[in-house]
């Protein structure tokens, strides 16, 4: 029993704090009664504990329980999104280049490169000229920074599967080159695939704050966790609830995710199988 | 048997484990002389300067000039995306005419190839321009905050291997115990808190309420000391994580129990053996870090009001300052590619495994 | 060799040094910290159009014509009295007695200089397009100088009582060059430069030789502190002591803190919300904006979202304007006659989707307020999409054209008719949303030729009601300028929002 708490505590614990913000995600509406949405100037910057209130109000009198349970929504959406948009793109890129070395694994390289050296804050300036502020900028511009890291980890990989005996024995039968790659490297590669996607999946979420703050945040009045963290500076001195709710709820959920990302890590592992 | 641990070992050299707390990339992937991308058969005899590593050290200066050319261009172009830089740094009341007029003298009414061909002609020879929004040379400008930036995230760098390495290690060796679990839940949680909020916290705690440290700008050691713990805080936790099952993996390997099997005391162990081997991705790591933290102080720059790099570009970015912008952009890449050199010979010297892929396991 | 000693120095400057002395010394030895979110970005004056720029620079050089802190009309400051010759001559006479930091006289010599200077398309100045109708200034004697201008110009009185004409050292600048003169500025201020840390203070001390009393600060250090939480931060920590831009929500806080109180004012700088017609949709319809502008409840934003802080308009000019004239009726708020509107019109209020660009941290609240609004004009079923814009982002859309039917922007300092009327209801201005009516154009123009005060003011007042009527915009109010100041000081803030530290008293 111990040995079972020891190998696999964190991901028990982790996978509680998951299910728990998937659990206010979908049931948002059936937990608490008030709208997100809905402002009453009348009531703006109530403490919790204000009747109809628990966690308090912000600046417009919008009930903050409410937006944090449903900033749990957008917090999964942006992790999915980019997590898959990342995975698909990078993870072909990296399959790719890992294969087909040479030429065009140099390119794909030196592009990842390219984009490294140039400050993020850039990419999310341009993409919010094309397609303007909010939810589709933030998953844009995380996705364009996030793909270099699958692109790599990948290409890695192949390079070193490649040299496995059974792809040499493959090709000695005279295995077509995509099956090769798609049937026999990619299912090999995956594991790593999906141990770095669950924990960019919590680097998404908290990278969303960093984008807030910079002035590229969700619009109005959806609910995210990190803008509101983003707009809870100009009051944290008169309403220090609207920073550490959301604040606990990003923290708590990263937490999360991260210690079921360790565990996969662990149990994915051959050596640690034995 | 041993080939399959062998086959296990080449995997994690090159694969899940130090990838997966974040992104440390293989000496596979960067192209290192040690294992390019084509797959090279020659033996090298051993560290020494030999006429191949002149003639690799030539190519990746090649490499690091394309790179950041490229970088320009794109940052060139994607920056006339971004709306208009002369409304911005006008007045409000400025009349139509006046608006073109000052685009005419700005150049900004020529075509953009002819404006390109102007900006790659004054580059090369290191004229980016003057700044639109302030009347100064724009790599001067760059230039004059860059140590500022420099000396912030070397600190912050140090500060990490401090915290995170050890932690990292101790952790390894101790396996499951209390201070393992603690040790890297704060670390998780370390990449879990936003920078800003942790600074802010901080700013709160130490300068509001306790008045012991200054709430930003620079003039003393103690005002090194937020900026640096908020700016380590996520890369010493992702620090501290690989570090962890850098370690694990390395105890692991044959080799160390060999060295146990032989009776060498447990320190010994670690320090000589799993620490070296260890180190690869930690430097990797580092490598990458350094390049982000120049460009990742931006929030604790703002924050801080530390009179940085990082703080420079984001204003001129959101002020469409296209010179400073291009200046600090070029400032990034070189410094970026040229640690991503140092990294890579640095590998070279710690695992001479790794100078041919094709020796075999 | 000097980029190592440049690093090296960058070294000691971050480690050594005195790190900021606190509250208590700073009041005993009287020195001011203000801080700014910006640096100054130039130190040569009338160059860069700039409120943060402007607000440093003006504590090293004068005015040539100021404006009195209470009325807000033309005052002497280093011009003791003007006169208009004729047509297009305007006549200044120049104080005696005023000297350079550097020793130089002030007189006539360096408003034809500074002029030149101006004029010189070498120097690239923002101020030469506002110069642009000056044609020479001509010197009659050493205190007395001629500004001639193309055409009649009665508004050049308007223009030159401000930040935009500050007389420069001539000799200094012809020998030295101007770039010299930006490394070290030289003027007739109050204070005289001192040191610039790029991107982190700027002190300048007091000028004992001032042609007024010298201030009573011996030493004034601006610091530049991006984040606002930070500096309010600063502020309770009594590293700085005095801030602008303090968020209603946090005045209470503040003046209970023992540290610092709010100093606040009815600043000139208006708000408003524009009713686009300048492109095809409901803002073309008079009745429809007429709608809008019943639609929303001004007083209930005023109290609700601002708490109280800010100053309701009727029209296009707030009282502290010159040119204000105040008969105007403002427009009340009834739903009902809101609904009666847009049945006139044509328009199903339920049907009606708008949308509104905001800007976000720009002016106080203003991505709350739009919000607001947006949930005002619900309540009559109207659904409004609130788009909100990075600040450059939106500047790039009105002037595109390509905003939404409605958006928020504020303009100022506003202190006379033309420089607001003339910008905003022109069709063809940069930043204007309306347009298409020749008959208020033609009005416009020909009131800023009129150089009668009397016949000037009538015109104005003239163009002001006809604005109104056309309901352009939603009218809001003037800002509040909330500024936190330390207690040991004692110091007004101004409406037209200069940060003028000789005007700030020193507490026993």
């Amino acid at each position: 029993m111990t040995r079972f708490i020891g190998r696999h505590g964190r991901g028990v614990l982790g996978l509680v704090i998951a299910a728990l913000v998937v659990v206010a995600a979908v049931a948002a509406p059936l937990l608490v009664a008030q709208d997100p949405l809905q402002s009453d100037f009348a009531l703006g910057l109530k403490p919790p504990g204000t009747p109809g209130h628990p966690l308090g109000t912000d600046q417009l009198g919008r009930d903050l329980l409410a937006r944090v349970l449903y900033g749990a929504r957008v917090a999964l959406f942006i992790g999915l999104s980019c997590v898959l948009l990342t995975a698909v793109v990078g993870g072909l890129a990296g399959l790719l280049a890992g294969y087909y070395e040479g030429w065009f694994g140099a390119v794909v390289m030196r592009v990842a490169d390219v984009q490294l050296s140039f400050p993020f804050i850039l990419l999310a300036l341009t993409i919010n000229a094309i397609v303007g502020l909010g939810l589709r900028n933030i998953i844009v511009s995380l996705s364009v920074a996030g793909w270099v890291v699958y692109a790599r980890v990948v290409r890695g990989e192949v390079l070193s599967v490649k040299e496995r005996e059974f792809v040499h024995a493959a090709q000695a039968l005279g295995l077509g080159r995509a099956r090769l790659l798609f049937r026999h490297i990619l299912p090999n590669v995956a594991p790593s695939i999906v141990i770095v996607a669950s924990l960019q999946f919590a680097q998404f979420i908290v990278a969303e704050a960093a984008i807030s703050f910079l002035g590229f945040g969700v619009q109005p009045p959806t609910p995210a966790w990190g803008s509101m963290l983003s707009e809870s500076r100009d009051y944290l001195y008169v309403a220090w609830w609207l920073a550490a709710f959301p604040g606990a709820a990003l923290a708590l959920t990263a937490l999360g995710i991260n210690l079921v990302g360790d565990w996969l890590r662990d149990v994915l592992d051959p050596r640690f199988r034995v | 048997m041993s080939a399959l641990t062998a086959r296990a070992r080449s995997a994690s050299r090159s694969g899940i484990w130090g990838c997966c707390a974040q992104e440390a990339p293989k000496p596979a992937d960067t192209g290192s002389l040690y294992s390019s991308g084509r797959a090279r058969r020659r033996a090298r005899p051993g560290i020494g300067y030999t006429p191949g590593v002149r003639a690799y050290l030539l190519s990746r200066l090649g490499q690091t000039v394309l790179v950041v050319f490229l970088s320009l261009t794109a940052v060139f172009f994607l920056m006339r995306l971004g709306g208009d830089p002369v409304l911005l740094f006008l007045p409000m009341d400025i009349q139509a005419k006046d608006l073109s007029e000052f685009r005419e003298r700005l150049g900004f009414n020529d075509p953009v190839a002819v404006q390109y061909g102007r900006f790659v002609g004054r580059a090369i020879r290191g004229d980016f321009g003057e700044s639109l929004r302030y009347k100064q040379d724009a790599l001067g400008l760059v230039l004059e905050r860059l140590p500022a930036t420099l000396y912030l995230a070397l600190a912050a760098l140090g500060l990490t291997f401090l915290v995170a390495v050890p932690v990292g290690v101790l952790s390894a060796v101790r396996r499951g115990s209390l201070f393992d679990f603690f040790g890297m839940g704060a670390a998780v949680l370390g990449q879990a808190v936003p920078g800003f909020w942790l600074g802010l916290m901080l700013i709160y705690l130490f300068s509001v309420q306790l008045g012991w440290l200054p709430t930003g700008g620079t003039g003393s050691a103690r005002h090194f000391v937020m900026p640096c713990v908020v700016l380590a805080s996520f890369y010493a936790a992702r620090m501290a994580r690989i570090t962890r099952s850098s370690v694990l993996d390395t105890l692991n390997e044959e080799f160390v129990l060999t060295a146990r099997a032989k009776g060498l005391a447990e320190r010994m162990v670690i320090a000589k053996h799993a620490l070296k081997n260890s180190a690869i991705p930690i430097v990797t790591l580092a490598g990458l870090d350094t390049g982000q933290l120049l460009g990742g102080a931006v929030i604790t720059e703002t924050i801080f009001a530390w009179p940085g790099l990082g703080r420079l570009t984001v204003q001129a970015l959101l002020n469409r300052d296209f010179p400073v912008v291009l200046a600090a952009v070029f400032i990034f890449s070189v410094t970026y590619t040229l640690i991503n050199l140092v990294v890579d010979l640095l590998y070279g010297w710690l695992d001479p495994r790794t100078r041919t892929r094709a020796a075999g396991t | 060799m000097t980029r190592f000693t440049t690093l090296l120095t960058a070294l000691a400057v971050l480690l050594g040094l005195a790190a900021s002395a606190p509250a208590q010394d700073r009041a005993r030895t009287k020195e001011i910290v203000v801080a700014f979110a910006a640096e100054p970005r130039t130190l040569l004056p009338v160059t860069i159009v700039d409120w943060t720029t402007n607000n440093m620079v003006e504590h090293m050089y004068d005015r040539l014509v100021d404006r009195d802190p209470k009325t807000y009309k033309p005052a002497p400051m280093l011009a003791t009295g003007w006169k208009v010759i004729n047509d297009t001559t305007w006549e200044f006479t120049l104080r005696r007695n005023v000297k350079f930091h550097n020793g130089e006289v002030f007189d006539a010599r360096s408003v034809k200089a500074t002029m030149e200077y101006i004029k010189d398309p070498a120097n690239k100045t923002h101020y030469q397009p506002r110069w642009a109708l000056v044609k020479e200034v001509q010197i009659v004697n050493d205190q007395t100088v001629r500004f001639v201008t193309e055409k009649p110009w009665p508004g050049l009185i308007d223009r030159i009582a401000g930040s935009d004409f500050l007389p420069m050292p001539p000799k200094a600048l012809k020998e030295q060059g101007a770039p010299a003169l930006a490394a070290k500025p030289i003027g007739t201020g109050a204070f005289r430069f001192v040191q610039w840390v790029r991107d982190e203070k700027l002190v300048v001390e007091r000028n004992p030789d001032y042609w007024q009393t010298p201030a009573e600060a011996s030493r004034v250090t601006f610091r530049f502190i991006p984040e606002f939480s930070a500096r309010l931060a600063a502020l309770l920590a009594g590293e700085i002591d005095i801030m602008k831009d303090v968020p209603p929500q946090n005045v209470e806080m503040l003046d209970k803190s023992g540290k610092a109180r709010l100093r606040a004012t009815v600043s000139s700088r208006i708000n408003y919300l524009a009713l686009v017609n300048l492109k095809p949709g409901p803002m073309q319809d008079l009745r429809v904006r007429k709608a809008i502008q019943a639609a929303v409840n001004v007083d209930e934003l005023i109290q609700q979202v601002l708490k109280g802080r800010a100053t309701k308009m009727c029209g296009p000019l707030s009282p502290i304007n010159v040119d204000y004239s105040p008969k105007l009726q403002c427009a009340k708020h009834d739903p009902a006659q809101a609904q009666a509107l847009f049945k006139e019109a044509g328009v199903d209020p339920t049907r009606l989707q708008l949308t509104l660009d905001s800007p976000s941290g720009r002016y106080p609240l203003d991505k709350d307020v739009s919000l607001a609004i947006a949930a005002q004009l619900q309540r009559l079923g109207i659904k409004t999409n609130v788009v909100v814009n990075e600040w450059g982002t939106h500047l790039d859309k009105i002037k595109n054209r390509t905003t939404g039917d409605m958006f928020f922007l504020g303009w100022g300092p506003a202190l006379d008719a033309q420089n607001t009327i003339e910008q905003l209801f022109l069709g063809k201005q940069t930043y204007s949303s309306y347009g298409n009516n020749a008959a208020l154009e033609a009005k416009i123009n020909q009131a800023v030729t009129i150089v009668d005060p009397r016949k000037r003011l009538e015109a104005w007042a003239e163009i002001q009601q006809l604005v109104r009527d056309e309901a352009p915009w939603v009218f809001l109010w003037q800002q509040h300028d909330l500024y936190g100041v330390a207690n040991w000081i004692e110091w007004t803030p101004r409406a037209d929002e200069r940060i003028w530290m000789y005007e700030a008293k020193l507490a026993r």
